[in-house]
């Protein structure tokens, strides 16, 4: 009984670890081919991350906030990859709500930026959710539609009615200066009250699915919904509420990195940090702490993929061959898991004969 | 003077569709045998990358489309692998092949040309070869090659799914694959061919972008069209030619909004035009019946040797 306890948690342990090894391997060859030195590059993406950790601190916040809205999602069976035009929804409410709106003290400016925001996130996740739950439609399809309709709304905006002082760049305007978030250190360079809102999200979420009825009912609407109906527990209702609260921490995000970062919204805002969130929310098990960890991660890669490029010659696209291969591998993991299980017993059964 | 913008219109939607119709054929064979296969765009820019990488160094364009061919065919078996062999997550797969095919074909291109797209190569815009056919000559040879290629494809993909024994096994395999096996069928084999076939076919579409289209690869070009070609399989209910015209219906307004930009009259703007073909599409879900999707069976038939 103990060995099987023991063989379990090894398991779970050097799933990822085999995981992660893995995907570096394929990269490595990968930037074998454009005849630069892997171990070079890595070194050049080490000394861009921790030469900008401040930067790096602020690329994860909004991968912390999807990878927490993937997280709630999972956990309740579904699979959420419409958070991409929520973060847009929301960081372009939270623009137009700071630059347009003037007179208002900063005690009700910066609240009222990160309501709209999230509100808005909340709204555009709204349609998809009421299809997928009245109607039964492809979640996933629905989802990747509105993303591409998100996209070209955003555009819209900022090329046309919220466009900024100067028309040559595709950006609203700055935002008032009562709308800018709080800061906590400001060189060299700023870092806004905006990861008090992270970790106080990964609190609440953990608290939530482990201390609350809700929670758990929520967990086991996710590990068998025919299971959850017999026992009564409204399974659309946690299907509904799950999508719907991922929006409102997409949009929360958005009007996050907008206040407190970047003072604007600009075209092709989002590198993609609605994608960002899933594998890191998969590949630890929606664990709150294992989520900021990784977005720590995603956004040193980001980071640090660009003094890869400029020193190493790597192409910046290096990141999302190695997101990539992560999410192909994730795929596999039940399959993974099931030869790392295998070559853990055979191991076992070696050393005792 | 107004036919002849309808005649432009029409022409254009000929040429737009031809990427979708190809990709959607190929994605068919997939629903059909019980595959979603979310990875269609990078089944394309794979192949739209391989065509025109090769048609550079080699100046062949029928030698990149069978590269670009192959290119989709293997995103297609590392689908195909994961899924049916390894009982994988296929949404996760499908999402993970997007971005690691539109990663790594960018990331070649600037490892080699150093820039976002490739430099211009040969085309294939027109079949010369029918300019000699009498009084219609003139107006076929204005279409590709591969947009014949695409009308031969909708007839062998009407005539397997309707006439041949081949076109029920597939349904069978989608719908039920436990009776499907015990009646002695090879689930796994058949499904896997599914899977290359839609690679194949969804490269193709790929090519048909770099060579056919434009003359070079672009990053991003597919710019969503594998997703429509999904979900033109998903209202055509998974039947041949209801797909063909689903992806005309998307190829229309592909067309409109080109020409609306050009003539730049209406002065609308060109977000709210590119928006139409999926406002359609979500409408479509919204009003269609989803009963059809209920017979196909999306659950992984995993092997017995592999047991967890």
């Amino acid at each position: 009984m103990r060995n099987k306890l023991k063989g379990i948690s090894i398991v779970s342990i050097m799933t990822p670890v085999v995981i992660i090894a893995a995907t570096m391997l394929t990269t490595s060859a990968l930037i074998m081919t454009t005849g630069a030195n892997p171990l070079n590059a890595y070194y050049y993406l080490l000394t861009g991350v921790f030469s900008n950790i401040i930067d790096t601190i602020n690329r994860t916040i909004p991968i912390a906030f999807t990878a927490f809205a993937v997280a709630l999602g999972l956990k309740a069976g579904l699979f959420n990859i419409g958070l991409e035009s929520q973060f847009l929804m929301g960081a372009l409410a939270g623009a137009a709500t700071g630059a347009f709106i003037t007179g208002v003290p900063a005690i009700v400016h910066v609240p009222l930026c990160l309501l709209v925001g999230m509100l808005s996130g909340m709204l555009y996740a709204l349609p998809a959710a009421a299809m997928f739950v009245g109607k039964g439609a492809n979640l996933l399809v629905l989802q990747l539609l509105f993303n591409s309709i998100g996209t070209l709304i955003c555009t819209y905006f900022i090329a046309g009615p919220f466009a900024g002082e100067n028309p040559s760049v595709a950006a609203t305007p700055r935002i008032q200066a009562t709308a800018q978030l709080p800061n906590l250190i400001t060189g060299p360079n700023k870092l806004s009250i905006s990861i008090l809102f992270v970790m106080f999200t990964a609190f609440a979420l953990w608290f939530y699915l482990n201390k609350t009825t809700s929670g758990y009912q929520l967990r086991t609407v996710g590990d068998n919904a025919d299971a959850a109906r017999y026992a009564g527990i409204n399974v659309k209702k946690y299907h509904f509420g799950v999508l719907l609260v991922g929006g409102a921490l997409a949009g929360l995000a958005g009007a996050l990195d907008v206040t407190g970062n970047f003072y604007r919204m600009y075209g092709n805002y989002s590198p993609g940090y609605g994608f960002d969130g899933i594998p890191i929310a998969m590949l630890v098990n929606g664990n709150p702490l294992g989520m900021v960890i990784g977005a720590v991660i995603f956004g040193a890669l980001r980071v640090g993929s660009v003094s890869m490029q400029t020193k190493a010659g790597v192409p910046v696209e290096i990141v999302k061959v190695i997101q990539g291969v992560l999410i192909m591998l994730i795929s596999a993991q039940h399959f993974i898991r099931f030869l790392v299980g295998k070559y853990i017993k055979k191991g076992e059964r070696n050393g005792k004969t | 003077m107004n036919q002849s913008i309808l005649i432009i219109i029409i022409m254009s939607m000929m040429r737009l569709t031809v990427p979708i119709i190809i990709a959607a054929l190929g994605n068919m064979y997939c629903l059909q045998a019980g595959i979603m296969n979310l990875g269609a765009d990078g089944m394309m820019i794979a192949g739209a990358f391989g065509a025109a990488l090769t048609t550079y160094f080699t100046g062949n364009v029928w030698l990149g489309v069978l590269v670009g061919v192959l290119a989709g065919g293997i995103i297609g078996s590392l689908h195909s692998l994961i899924y049916v062999e390894f009982g994988g997550m296929q949404n996760v797969s499908g999402l993970g092949l997007n971005i690691l095919a539109a990663g790594i074909t960018t990331f070649l291109c600037r490892a080699v040309f150093n820039s976002n797209m490739t430099p211009s190569v040969e085309n294939m815009f027109t079949t010369p070869a029918l300019a000699g056919v009498p009084v219609v000559g003139d107006l076929l040879m204005q279409f590709s090659p591969i947009f014949y290629i695409m009308i031969v494809l909708s007839f062998i993909s009407w005539y397997v799914m309707a006439k041949t024994v081949t076109g029920l096994r597939i349904v069978a395999v989608g719908s039920d694959p436990r009776t499907t096996e015990t009646a002695g069928i090879n689930v796994w084999r058949l499904k896997h061919v599914c899977v290359i076939t839609c690679g194949l076919m969804t490269g193709l579409a790929g090519a048909y972008l770099s060579l056919g289209q434009l003359d070079r690869f672009v990053e991003g070009m597919t710019s969503g069209k594998g997703m429509l070609a999904i979900i033109a399989v998903t209202i055509g209910r998974r039947k041949p030619l209801k797909t063909v015209a689903a992806a005309l219906v998307f190829g229309f307004f592909d067309a409109l909004q080109l020409q609306i930009q050009v003539k730049s009259g209406l002065n609308l703007p060109p977000e709210l035009i590119l928006s139409i073909p999926y406002v359609i599409a979500v409408l479509a879900l919204l009003f269609g019946s989803s009963k059809s999707m209920d017979k196909v069976n999306l659950n992984p038939y995993v092997k017995s040797k592999y047991e967890f």
